[in-house]
């Protein structure tokens, strides 16, 4: 009876602790190989605050990153996001980050039909869990919160572009008004612009008329108006020595406002029996068609004088290539980069860029035109200047100073 | 019509009909629609050499082929902007039943301006459109000033902060460029002396021509003051660092035009002559 | 391929590569005399020497080695160190007639991409670039990479009207201008636009083409404002346009056929798997460079000509 009961005991005694072991749940339970992985530290001095300068919908998060990341354990591979818009939760993900991350953009969508609908001024509170090669194994911050997204009206990102567009308008006002005012702007003589009389002249000697091509452009196109104001200085002189003109166009729109230049510019010159309409006539809207209009009046009416102001594409040089052959004397003006190469090399004087622009300011006097050449002038000058003291700055270490021309977003 | 240039053209007609059918008859048993095939690349042959005529003169071949891209780039282009802008961006806003007509799926309210539906919103540019053609009428062609002027102005509003930001400001602050280096003897000075390289001489140098270029660039163009004394020693500078510039544009153009010189022969003498593999 | 007849124990290429530059050459002394005699020479005889110089690499290929310019290699290294699973966006906005010199550039970058296992997002701005990218996709996803996988490994948006606009709109939200890709089907059910709401998300944007829409208003509506790094593959024309950009807001740039051969040289030398495929950029380089070479000697011969025919006036 004793022994009975011995063993009895003896079998309670040890078979209790086997059952033990057999009865853990497996939800319980750690896998075998996250029993050797410890447990990390959390990431620390977690703060949330509204994403700046932005429509709202989005909470921006830093963290310092957990000391077990990358030293220490080491186990640490990454961390994951976690709001809810009660402190209770049920708290979701919202955004990875990898090991090493010590920040987070919680971006929601401001469509309310959306799933990842994201309200602004509604309380939010986030929680970041650093986590391990096993997914039972992590470390969670403290909660943060309630923190709120908001749109801001004015976005402090973009100050230097503020300040650039204050500047311009206030100069470009001021030389406006000087220029309405009467006062003498001075712009410096433009050797293609002097050669026009030049030309013009060398045309009235050999009886022969001269080409005025205003390009591809339409009648919005800044070359395009510089290049009217061009062509009424050139109408006024033709008209004066009696001379022929020719304008083939290319839109019918700078063609109606070429004839009213043209008819205006013999009128001023006290010429206005000798305008003829026929001279501002439309060819076709077709690029090479047109072109192969102008080269056959080249060839044809070989003109003493070619003269290319506007914007022009690729037939660029055929111009300029048949106006040489047929031995005018060519002058061009384009503010189209890639072909001004073509100009230079195939015609005798050309205006590059904003010469064009300057030359239809130089030629017309025109308050406008004059105050905003004069306007981009001095910002060229403040270019120059802040281009100095920059170099200067990251010369002797001023790095400050570069970050003055930062544009966040 | 001259009996020459008769002769030219059925002797160009004949050559075509012998190319055709020898194409078609390559594609035979290898290509469904060899007949077709065949036809499609001895025309596009054709128009590639007619338009290389033009090189050795002026003749029909090349008018013909010119004509015919214009007119088949127009309609395209025409048909591209029914289809894509009309069809597939106005008519699914605005009418449930014209999208059911074009088989096309209608878009949520998306745009909505205010209390309007999108239904109404997207009207306003149908009628600045339609303004916009009046111009082709002589009496009513001033009605196309308004929609112009929006556009003009909507453009030069919507693109002036991202110019500014990205042509202007950046390109300032891209130009802050360290001009002297921390010295560390003259054999680390002048090593990697390539173009590809970073070495300190190389990294300075390059500053240098960054600087220098851009200041006098700027000067080159600052029409308030006559380029005379050293300003206009530092316009004379700009100048020549333009025209290597335009130089290196000219060569770049140069080489992009024989790229499709030799994409046009390669498509002669391999899809049509068949000589290269 | 042409292959003469076995008389020369030399190749084809060899063989037709010398005849054409004797044939050239000896065009070139005959033009010197003609210079330094002062003479015209009638333009079509120029053509014809750009025909043979062009021509005769064509018909007997002749390929020379490539090393990337640092422009180039920028934009190389960018893919090859993203991580598998990055999301790049290619956008195809060129046409037929910029084709021969940008689609082997969209050819090398498809192949980089998905030799990476990055996910692709193809889309277009121009409407002819749709079927261009349909053709870059026959060529190299589904004859190279067959088991890549619509949806999962890469999606096709297609063509947008709306140059800039569609930017100004995909720069915040990707949906509200493309609601579903090319096959209809909702960007909310594509595996690989689960965590992408907008450009912001995307780890590199590369664009390929050479007009308006184009690269300059990827860098100006997209890369700048959200800091996503662009990468491009431009025509010859457009490339000195772009350099301002380079490094800052411009992470690497391809220009012309140069471009596209120094990338596929780079690609081959770091993956030996396409060394057999066919790489049309490197191809076209023998008879560029060949083109190139008589170009030089006719600006040279044109100075000779004009320096002794004014030296000549002046007398």
């Amino acid at each position: 009876m004793k022994l009975t009961f011995l063993i009895a005991c003896c079998v309670l005694f040890l078979g209790f602790p086997v059952a033990g072991f057999a009865q853990d749940t497996p939800e319980e339970a750690q896998p075998a190989d996250s029993i050797t992985t410890p447990i990390p530290a959390p990431p620390g001095n977690v703060t949330a605050w509204d994403t700046e300068n932005d429509h709202g919908h989005s909470v921006s998060l830093s963290w310092e990153p957990s000391p077990d990341d990358g030293t220490g354990l080491g186990n640490v591979i990454g961390y994951i996001v976690f709001r809810s818009d009660s402190p209770d939760g049920p708290f979701v993900d919202r955004g990875v980050q990898p090991a090493g991350a010590s920040g987070h953009t919680d971006v929601g969508s401001k469509e309310e039909a959306s799933q990842d609908y994201m309200a602004d001024y509604v309380d939010y509170y986030y929680k970041v869990r650093a986590i391990t090669a096993d997914s039972l194994v992590f470390a969670e911050s403290v909660m943060v919160g309630p923190v709120q997204s908001y749109g801001q009206w004015f976005n402090t990102g973009r100050i230097p572009v503020l300040v650039f567009v204050l500047c311009f308008m206030a100069i470009t006002i001021f030389f406006i008004q000087k220029a309405k005012s009467g006062a003498n702007l001075f712009v410096r003589r433009l050797a293609g612009i002097e050669a026009v009389d030049e030309a013009i002249g060398r045309a009235t000697e050999m009886g022969k008329p001269i080409l005025y091509v205003l390009g591809l452009g339409t009648a919005a196109d800044i070359a395009t108006i510089a290049s009217y104001t061009i062509l009424g200085r050139v109408a006024k002189k033709i008209a004066e020595y009696q001379t022929g003109l020719i304008v083939p166009c290319y839109d019918p729109i700078t063609m109606t406002v070429a004839q009213e230049t043209v008819k205006t510019a013999y009128m001023d010159a006290g010429r206005p029996d000798a305008y003829n309409e026929d001279m501002v006539y439309f060819v076709t809207q077709s690029q090479f068609a047109y072109v192969a209009a102008v080269n056959g009046t080249m060839l044809r009416e070989r003109p003493a004088t070619n003269i290319y102001m506007g914007k022009f594409y690729a037939e660029s040089l055929i111009l300029a290539e048949t106006g040489a052959l047929a031995g005018s004397i060519q002058i061009a003006g384009t503010d189209e980069i890639a072909q001004i190469p073509f100009f230079v090399v195939a015609c005798d004087y050309t205006l590059i860029g904003e010469e064009l622009y300057a030359a239809s300011a130089y030629l017309g006097r025109e308050p406008l035109l004059l105050g905003s050449l004069k306007a981009q002038d001095y910002a060229k000058a403040a270019v120059i200047i802040l281009a100095i003291l920059g170099v200067i700055a990251m010369n002797v270490g001023l790095d400050g100073f570069k970050d003055l021309f930062y544009i966040s977003n | 019509m001259k009996r020459s240039s008769i002769i030219i053209m059925l002797v160009v007609l004949a050559m075509f009909v012998i190319s055709w059918l020898a194409k078609a008859s390559s594609m035979a048993g290898v290509e469904d629609h060899n007949i077709w095939h065949g036809f499609l690349i001895t025309f596009s042959a054709f128009l590639t050499l007619a338009i290389l005529s033009f090189l050795y003169k002026d003749n029909p071949f090349y008018k013909f082929a010119e004509h015919l891209f214009v007119g088949v780039s127009a309609a395209y282009w025409m048909s591209m902007g029914f289809w894509t802008t009309i069809v597939g961006n106005l008519i699914p806003r605005i009418s449930n039943s014209l999208s059911a007509f074009f088989e096309v799926p209608p878009i949520a309210d998306e745009w909505a301006l205010l209390l309007l539906p999108d239904s109404v919103t997207f009207f306003i540019p149908v009628i600045l459109g339609i303004m916009l053609l009046l111009r082709l009428s002589r009496n009513m062609g001033w009605i196309s000033a308004w929609p112009l002027a929006f556009i003009v102005g909507s453009t030069a509003g919507f693109n002036l902060v991202r110019y500014l930001r990205s042509d202007f400001i950046e390109q300032v602050s891209s130009t802050f460029v360290p001009l002297l280096v921390d010295w560390q003897g003259t054999g680390h000075f002048f090593s990697h002396l390539n173009l590809n390289a970073s070495g300190q001489f190389v990294t300075m140098a390059g500053n240098w021509v960054i600087f220098l270029g851009v200041m006098c660039g700027l000067i080159y163009f600052f029409f308030s003051k006559e380029h005379k004394g050293i300003f206009g020693f530092g316009s004379r500078v700009g100048i020549w660092i333009l025209m290597v510039t335009f130089g290196a544009s000219f060569g770049y153009t140069v080489m992009g035009r024989i790229s499709l010189l030799v994409g046009r022969l390669t498509f002669l003498f391999g899809d049509w002559l068949g000589l290269i593999s | 391929m042409f292959t003469p007849a076995p008389l020369l124990a030399l190749s084809s290429s060899t063989i037709g590569v010398s005849i054409s530059l004797g044939l050239v050459g000896l065009g070139m002394v005959w033009m010197l005399i003609r210079s330094l005699r002062a003479r015209d020479v009638d333009r079509r005889i120029v053509f014809l020497f750009i025909f043979i110089s062009v021509s005769a690499p064509i018909l007997f290929p002749i390929t020379f080695s490539e090393t990337p310019t640092p422009v180039v290699k920028k934009l190389f290294d960018k893919v090859e160190s993203l991580p598998a699973d990055s999301k790049v966006l290619i956008s195809f906005d060129f046409d037929p007639a910029m084709a021969p010199e940008v689609q082997p550039m969209a050819d090398a970058f498809t192949r980089h991409c998905m030799a990476k296992n990055h996910k692709v997002i193809f889309m277009s701005l121009w409407a002819t670039g749709q079927s261009l990218l349909n053709q870059t996709m026959r060529a190299v996803l589904v004859t190279e990479f067959p088991e890549k996988r619509d949806g999962i490994d890469y999606v096709e948006l297609g063509y947008k009207a709306g140059n800039e606009g569609v930017l100004n709109v995909i720069v915040s939200n990707f949906r509200k201008m493309f609601p579903t890709d090319v096959n209809s089907i909702p960007l909310d059910s594509i595996e690989i636009f689960d965590k992408i709401k907008s450009c912001r998300d995307l780890d590199l944007i590369i664009s390929i083409g050479g007009g308006k829409p184009g690269i300059k208003e990827w860098v100006l509506f997209v890369g700048d404002p959200t800091k996503t790094p662009i990468g491009a593959g431009v025509a010859a024309v457009v490339a000195p346009q772009l350099y301002p950009y380079y490094p800052k807001q411009l992470l690497g740039l391809l220009g012309g056929v140069k471009g596209a051969a120094e990338y596929e040289s780079e690609l081959v030398r770091h993956y030996p798997q396409f060394e057999e495929v066919d790489k049309p950029g490197l191809r076209m380089m023998g008879p560029q460079t060949f083109a190139h070479v008589v170009i030089l000697a006719f600006i040279v011969l044109g100075n000779i000509s004009f320096f002794v025919s004014r030296r000549r006036a002046s007398r």
